[in-house]
């Protein structure tokens, strides 16, 4: 304010403020004359301003809060433009209809603007209209800078005043008419008469939940919410601990109570109990948790009713209680950045402590990860199993042939409800009550697991304790027992590997047995043959052997399992079913499909209510009902894979094996909880904790990576700065990016390096990071040597602290896998794809081609630069170009082979026709200039035309030179040297064809006589492709020395000739457009065949055209003229005869000699055509003469025509 | 082609062009075979029909080599195509005279021809454009003979027939593509048959002379 811009504003202000109104009586009242406008124009501005003043006197009463503003309206508004004015004017403001500048006003209002008068207007006080509104509701003139029209864009930060500080603000987003109509003064009219209904009630909960801990202390104690995940809240429940149950807790654990607190109360699904550090027992802590369980189930009753979506308020109820927090209010947490507004979070050093600023947060991140434990276990289980089902079934498994049709016998054996029942052991008392594994009796814990009597309540795992309490309020809550499910499992696999199966651990309670080659041995068959006593034995030993293993693990263990038996992995689990509880049951291969049938399609291993849905939909309810589907059906509804496995499911059938080991992809580090940086550096310094996680991982996979893959989460734009679950991600924009490292690696400097690189090309403010994942893919093993004691020490070392404080790992059942999209650390281990043949392998092998200088021969002559294959095909070698024969010769010799693979010159004698040893090289091809035309003339068309092209073809010229290069010794140690499709292709062609054909062709008896005698003809090496040319048709016929033929007996002769007319008319038997084909290249070489005959037959002349009169004619149009004169010559009387006789005379020589049917017709038409015209004035007699004179015509030609027997002709 | 010197095979050659192309255009226009298996053409810059039915073709090619064959032996008077009823009845002969073929002996089929006018002049052989455009007029003529013919009835078939010269030696030997007719009264098939004779064109380019003319059975047969 205060600028030059504001003159102009303050003089219409001070105009506007000074504006009276009197009377009607001022001159703006009068009349305005023609063409005024102006004066027009100003007279209804100042009456409008009449207008207005009259109206601030009238509302005198009200708040001049506007008093100073000069306001103008642009485009449409909520409230009205006559609203806003009216509120405007009644508060002391001034207003201006027409802008005849933009200064001339202090504020401009409006809701939107187009783009273009955005750039004009943005130096200008651009408001909303809801700033009228509010100010007028809070009774002041609020700051215009909240209500901007236009901003400045996201990305730049202003700078705000806020109760005398200057504090940066970003910018909201723009938001355009949907922002007006949700935010506008009508809308919130409409609002307020709906909020009365039952909708909003939701909100009245959270009220009470947002009290401070320090005032309701009971109300936090009662209500343990699973979603307390951080230290931070422990750290409250700690406060509230310290009142409630101090004796408990600080007797029996005499270490860090906020942990200890946490194991026994209420450990949440994300982050693990802590297992018990060096030296501190464990058992007095598990003993309190029960204890605590308890007296929480106990107490569960009283509890009042919650819902589960007051977790978030509760969390949000701790960011608040944070001093720091509270003291500023939630507008101003909004205008903060993020990095702010993270550091105003981490201020607090509780929530410090639970994020990844604090130095060890990876490690007690890790630690605290019960999913992690579980699956690290698991993965440690696996291992240890794979190792020792290597070890025995190295020999099992070649003992054991797959045949095809075989018989299997897989047995899926399983703990009954296995938490339940070995935390039950510790509490005997519970054993027929119903019971539940959970994290505490509060009402929002999952039941890990129940027991059987608990399951008749209907209680199912993954259920939420407040339901399982309102089923059964008698229900029993027992906690984890981590170290006894490891005990149990470890004990249960031992059995499982007893019975001497191909092993396969399906988890930690959970395993499938191949146990067909026991009961193989059992009846002594191979299993395959159809033998009722055989079959009976093997079903018999199956049932035993379970019996034994369940027999077996209940004594170890003391808990049921039960087992299902089948055909495969499918019949197996799907016979388990029947078996639960405690009991084991063999599905028999005659009564599968209808056991199967009788399913529902969910109860199939793979198949939930998704799938389920999708099935229904198509009318499935019962796996028999799969069986009527077409499997395109099946596929269409399902997708391929699962459509074709549900396909085959429905009929019993399951290809996956026992043992099928699934192989790991990839190893990932990743954490999306606790993700609150403040600034660059604590990125980096967490990038590098996060590799070195990644480091340990890979290196405890015993793999390197090449690739290295990136995730990152961003929180959403319209996400809250404080997601619902405390320190969670929220809702977040996930960005991934990879990198290929080239060499594989598993080092944390090399990893960091790029982490941190992919990491800023992200280009995301540390702030708004909520998840940040590495991954390494494309992993090869490390190979076990001298690298590997590198890597030992190193093993030591990194595991120093998380290793050795390891607890005992910890495991869940199969219901926590659910959950595993929260688990914040994925191993991602994903089948590995079949690796694709190398593809740097050359696909063609390079040879070099014959050289034909001295120098390329030397180079060749070294004789060390190819790996000579010890096998040596012979066919191949024989067409080989001399040298190279001779090279391969002293070398195969050298390593003692027989020298008869080699087609020395020795063997020319032999056989001196073949084509093999035939003068003309295969390789080494002479200068074109070079070529003897005759030999090139007389060879079969296509070869010749095969040489000529081989001349032109650039490629040849090329490949040759190419043998030059010096070529890589690397590469062409891999090159099989004997294979090389150069030479193929010119040998092959040209002569390896018929060098094949030609050991036949010696003693050729399809040999006919007349090719016998037309060979003497052909150049003389032709001779040997005789039998070719026999068949060839395309064959060029050779020219026939005449005093040959003569000299010959006329039959043979006669003979040789028809032969070669034979050959010939098959050449040139049809026209072009028909299938005939005519070669044009022959036609070509016609003229070039005849041209040493020199000489030319002149025919004998020819018999003279019959001519008519003594004009000679003899074409048509002549004739007719003729005609037509003739007639109108003799109009007045008639013809004469002579020249009637004349003309059929000569119409019959045309007809017999001339043999032109056709003009004599057209002469005799034309005739009759001219007299039938009959020309006017002519006498009666004259045109019968002349009508006459036409059927003398005309007969004479009948007889004509007659006299060549060809009937008669229409002369009509 | 003008370069070219003109032997008797030249000739010939050409005449077993039209020739094929003729048995086409007639097996299309009096609908032998069905029109739809008919390719649309070009020949002597004409749109002609070629059946696209391999066999057929086939069998054309070989019966007018076979032709050939008999043309350079320089025997042949006259080439029939020759349509009959399903009773072997001949219903209709396109008539083909060819007995003004200049004859050679048989060593001189390679030779070339020369023709010397009474002035000296030497007269063309074989005028290419002169022969290709009596060509086109001549197919164009079988063309449209449909409109004066009567329609053949139902399930005619075809053969080539050649009518040996006077003096021509019918070929007898192994394999035989032809088989031998007596001609009764100087007629090769159906010489009893009343007969109209429609004539369609002779041509004469250069040393071609050659007459084409249709038979038509005349009467109910």
């Amino acid at each position: 304010m205060g600028s030059r811009l504001d003159e102009k504003s303050k003089l219409v202000r001070k105009r506007i403020e000074g504006h009276t109104f009197e009377d009607e009586q001022g001159d703006e009242y009068e009349g305005s004359k023609f063409g005024g406008f102006t004066e027009y124009f100003r007279r209804k501005k100042i009456k409008l301003q009449n207008l207005d003043a009259q109206l601030r006197a009238q509302s005198a009463d009200k708040p001049q809060i506007f008093k100073g503003v000069v306001c103008h309206i642009n485009g449409y508004t909520q409230p009205s433009l006559n609203d806003l004015h009216t509120l405007i004017v009644q508060h002391g403001g001034g207003f201006i209809q027409y802008l005849d500048g933009k200064t001339m006003v202090t504020h401009i209002i409006a809701s939107n603007l187009t783009p273009k008068k955005k750039e004009e207007f943005k130096r200008y006080r651009m408001v909303k209209p809801a700033w009228v509104v509010d100010s007028v509701n809070a009774g002041k003139l609020l700051p215009w800078d909240a209500y901007r029209v236009v901003d400045e864009g996201v990305g730049q930060k202003v700078l705000g005043f806020d109760n005398g500080q200057v504090v940066s603000q970003t910018n909201k987003k723009v938001q355009g008419y949907k922002e007006q109509t949700d935010a506008s003064w009508y809308t919130s009219q409409l609002k307020g008469k709906s909020s009365q209904t039952p909708g909003g009630c939701r909100k009245q909960p959270s009220f009470t939940q947002t009290l401070t801990p320090d005032e309701d202390i009971e109300d936090d104690d009662e209500y343990p919410a699973p979603e307390i995940t951080s230290s931070v809240e422990r750290a409250f429940d700690q406060d509230d601990m310290d009142d409630t149950q101090p004796s408990l807790e600080e007797e029996q654990l005499p270490r860090d109570l906020l942990e200890a607190r946490t194991e026994i109360e209420t450990p949440p699904p994300t982050s693990p109990p802590l297992a018990p550090l060096q030296g501190v027992p464990v058992q007095p802590g598990n003993a309190a948790g029960a204890d605590t369980a308890e007296q929480a189930g106990g107490s569960d009753s009283a509890l009042r009713p919650r819902e589960g979506s007051q977790e978030p308020d509760y969390t949000m109820a701790i960011v608040r209680d944070s001093e720091m927090l509270r003291s500023l209010s939630p507008s101003k947490l909004a205008s903060m950045s993020a990095e702010e507004h993270n550091a105003l979070l981490l201020s607090d050093p509780r929530i410090r402590k639970s994020t990844v600023v604090h130095p060890d947060f990876l490690e007690q991140y890790y630690r605290e990860s019960r999913l992690h434990h579980l699956s690290t276990w698991k993965a440690e289980l696996k291992s240890q199993l794979q190792a020792l089902a290597a070890e025995k079934s190295s020999s099992q498994k070649t003992k054991l042939k797959k045949l095809p049709g075989q018989r299997r016998y897989i047995m899926h054996v399983d703990f009954d409800s296995f938490f339940a029942a070995v935390s039950l052991k510790k509490h005997p008392q519970y054993k027929d009550k119903p019971a539940v594994v959970a994290h505490g009796g509060g009402s929002g814990s999952e039941i890990a697991s129940c027991n059987y009597p608990a399951r008749k309540f209907g209680i199912s795992n993954g259920m939420w304790m407040k339901r399982a309490q309102d089923l059964c309020p008698e229900l029993k809550i027992l906690p984890y027992d981590f170290p006894g499910y490891e005990e149990a499992s470890r004990k249960f696999y031992d059995a499982i590997m007893a019975t001497g199966g191909i092993v396969q651990s399906v988890s930690i309670d959970e395993a499938l047995i191949d146990i067909s080659a026991i009961c193989f041995a059992e009846s002594s068959t191979d299993g395959v043959k159809r033998n009722e006593g055989a079959v009976y034995r093997e079903q018999r030993k199956a049932d035993l052997i379970a019996q034994q293993l369940r027999d077996e693990v209940l004594e170890k263990t003391g808990c049921a399992v039960s087992v299902g038996i089948g055909g495969n992995i499918l019949l197996a689990k799907v016979a388990l079913r029947k078996a639960k509880p405690a009991g084991q049951y063999q599905l028999k291969p005659e009564e599968v499909l209808d056991f199967i049938g009788k399913l529902e399609v969910e109860k199939l291993p793979g198949v939930a209510w998704s799938i389920g849905g999708k099935l229904e939909e198509i009318g499935i309810k019962l796996v028999k009902d799969i069986r009527e589907v077409s499997k395109e059906k099946l596929i269409g509804t399902l997708g391929p894979k699962t459509g074709e496995k549900l396909w085959d499911y429905s009929r019993g059938v399951d290809r996956t094996e026992v043992g099928d080991q699934v192989i790991r992809k990839s190893v990932s580090a990743e954490v999306n909880w606790g993700v609150r940086f403040e600034n660059q550096e604590q990125v980096d310094e967490f990038m590098h904790g996060l590799c070195g996680e990644l480091n340990k991982r890979l290196v405890k996979e015993r793999v390197k990576g090449k690739q290295l893959t990136m995730k990152v989460m961003r929180r959403a734009t319209d996400a809250p700065r404080d997601p619902p679950k405390h320190l969670g991600h929220g809702k977040c924009d996930t960005y991934n990016k990879s990198l290929q490292l080239g060499v594989a690696t598993n080092d944390t400097d090399i990893i960091t390096k790029e982490a941190i690189g992919m990491m800023k090309s992200f280009n995301i403010s540390p702030g708004e990071l909520r998840g940040i994942g590495i991954q390494m893919q494309k992993l090869d093993p490390i190979k076990p040597g001298a690298e590997g004691v590198d890597i030992g020490s190193q093993l030591r070392l990194q595991f120093k602290v998380g290793q050795a404080s390891r607890p005992a790992p910890v495991q869940d059942d199969a219901e926590n896998a659910g959950k595993s999209a929260e688990d914040p650390i994925q191993d991602v281990v994903t089948p590995e794809k079949q690796r694709i043949a190398d593809v740097n392998k050359p696909s063609v092998p390079l040879w070099p081609v014959n050289p034909s200088t001295p120098t390329k021969k030397a180079l060749n002559m070294l004789g060390t630069q190819f790996v000579l294959p010890t096998q040596v095909d012979p066919s191949v070698l024989a067409e080989l170009p001399e040298d190279i024969i001779a090279k391969l010769a002293k070398h195969v010799r050298s390593t003692a082979q027989p020298a008869p693979l080699l087609p020395g010159k020795a063997e020319d004698t032999p056989r001196p026709t073949s084509r093999v040893q035939s003068p003309v090289p295969a390789f080494a091809l002479p200068n074109q200039s070079q070529l003897d035309p005759s030999i090139l003339e007389a060879l079969p068309e296509d070869v010749r035309a095969e040489i000529l092209g081989f001349y032109k073809s650039p490629g040849n010229r090329k490949r040759g030179e190419q043998a030059l290069l010096p070529q890589s010794p690397r590469k062409l140690r891999t090159l099989p040297p004997i294979k090389q499709p150069v030479k193929r292709k010119r040998g092959g062609g040209l002569f390896a064809g018929r060098a094949r054909s030609n050991l036949n062709s010696g003693d050729n008896s399809t040999l006919t006589q007349s090719n016998f005698v037309a060979r003497p003809l052909a150049p003389k090496h032709l001779q040997e492709d005789g039998g070719a040319t026999t068949t060839d048709t395309e064959a060029e016929p050779e020219e026939l020395d005449p005093e040959f033929l003569a000299a010959l007996p006329d039959d043979l002769r006669k003979e040789v000739l028809d032969q070669q007319r034979q050959a010939r008319l098959q050449r040139t038997g049809g026209i072009d457009l028909s299938l005939h084909q005519r070669s044009k290249a022959r036609k070509k070489k016609a003229p070039d065949e005849e041209g040493p005959l020199d000489r030319l037959l002149q025919l004998p002349p020819r018999p003279a055209k019959p001519t008519f009169t003594m004009r000679k004619l003899t074409e048509l149009p002549d004739l007719r003229n003729a005609v037509k004169a003739w007639y109108q010559e003799f109009l007045d009387e008639g013809p004469y005869e002579e020249d009637v006789a004349a003309l059929v005379k000569y119409l019959s020589d045309v007809v017999v000699e001339e043999r032109d049917m056709a003009k004599a017709v057209a002469v005799v038409k034309w005739l009759a055509w001219v007299v039938e015209e009959r020309e006017e004035g002519l006498g009666e007699r004259v045109h019968a003469a002349w009508q006459q004179a036409v059927e003398a015509v005309k007969e004479g030609v009948q007889s004509a025509v007659q006299d060549r027997a060809l009937g008669s002709v229409d002369l009509a | 082609m003008s370069t070219e010197a003109t032997t008797l095979r030249v000739i010939i050659a050409a005449f077993t062009d039209f020739l094929t192309v003729a048995i086409h255009t007639i097996l299309y226009e009096r609908a032998i075979y069905p029109p739809t298996s008919f390719l649309s053409a070009r020949k002597y810059n004409l749109s002609v029909r070629q059946n696209r039915h391999p066999k057929v073709c086939e069998w054309i090619n070989d019966a007018v080599s076979a032709v050939e064959t008999e043309l350079l032996k320089g025997v042949v008077g006259r080439v029939a195509i020759v349509i009959y009823t399903k009773d072997n009845h001949p219903v209709e002969r396109f008539m083909l005279d060819v007995s003004r073929f200049p004859t050679v002996a048989l060593a001189d089929l390679d030779t070339p021809l020369e023709r010397t006018a009474a002035n000296g002049d030497r007269l063309p052989i074989l005028p290419r454009i002169d022969m290709e455009e009596q060509f086109r007029a001549t197919l164009s003529r079988l063309a449209s003979c449909s409109s004066t013919l009567k329609p053949l009835p139902e399930g005619c078939v075809f053969n080539i027939a050649v009518e040996l010269k006077q003096d021509g030696q019918p070929p007898l030997n192994h394999p035989q593509p032809w088989m031998p007719v007596q001609s009764a009264k100087g007629d090769a098939v159906g010489g009893q048959l009343q007969k109209k004779a429609v004539p369609v064109r002779s041509i004469a380019a250069g040393e071609l002379l050659l007459e084409c003319w249709i038979e038509e059975a005349d009467g109910a047969s």
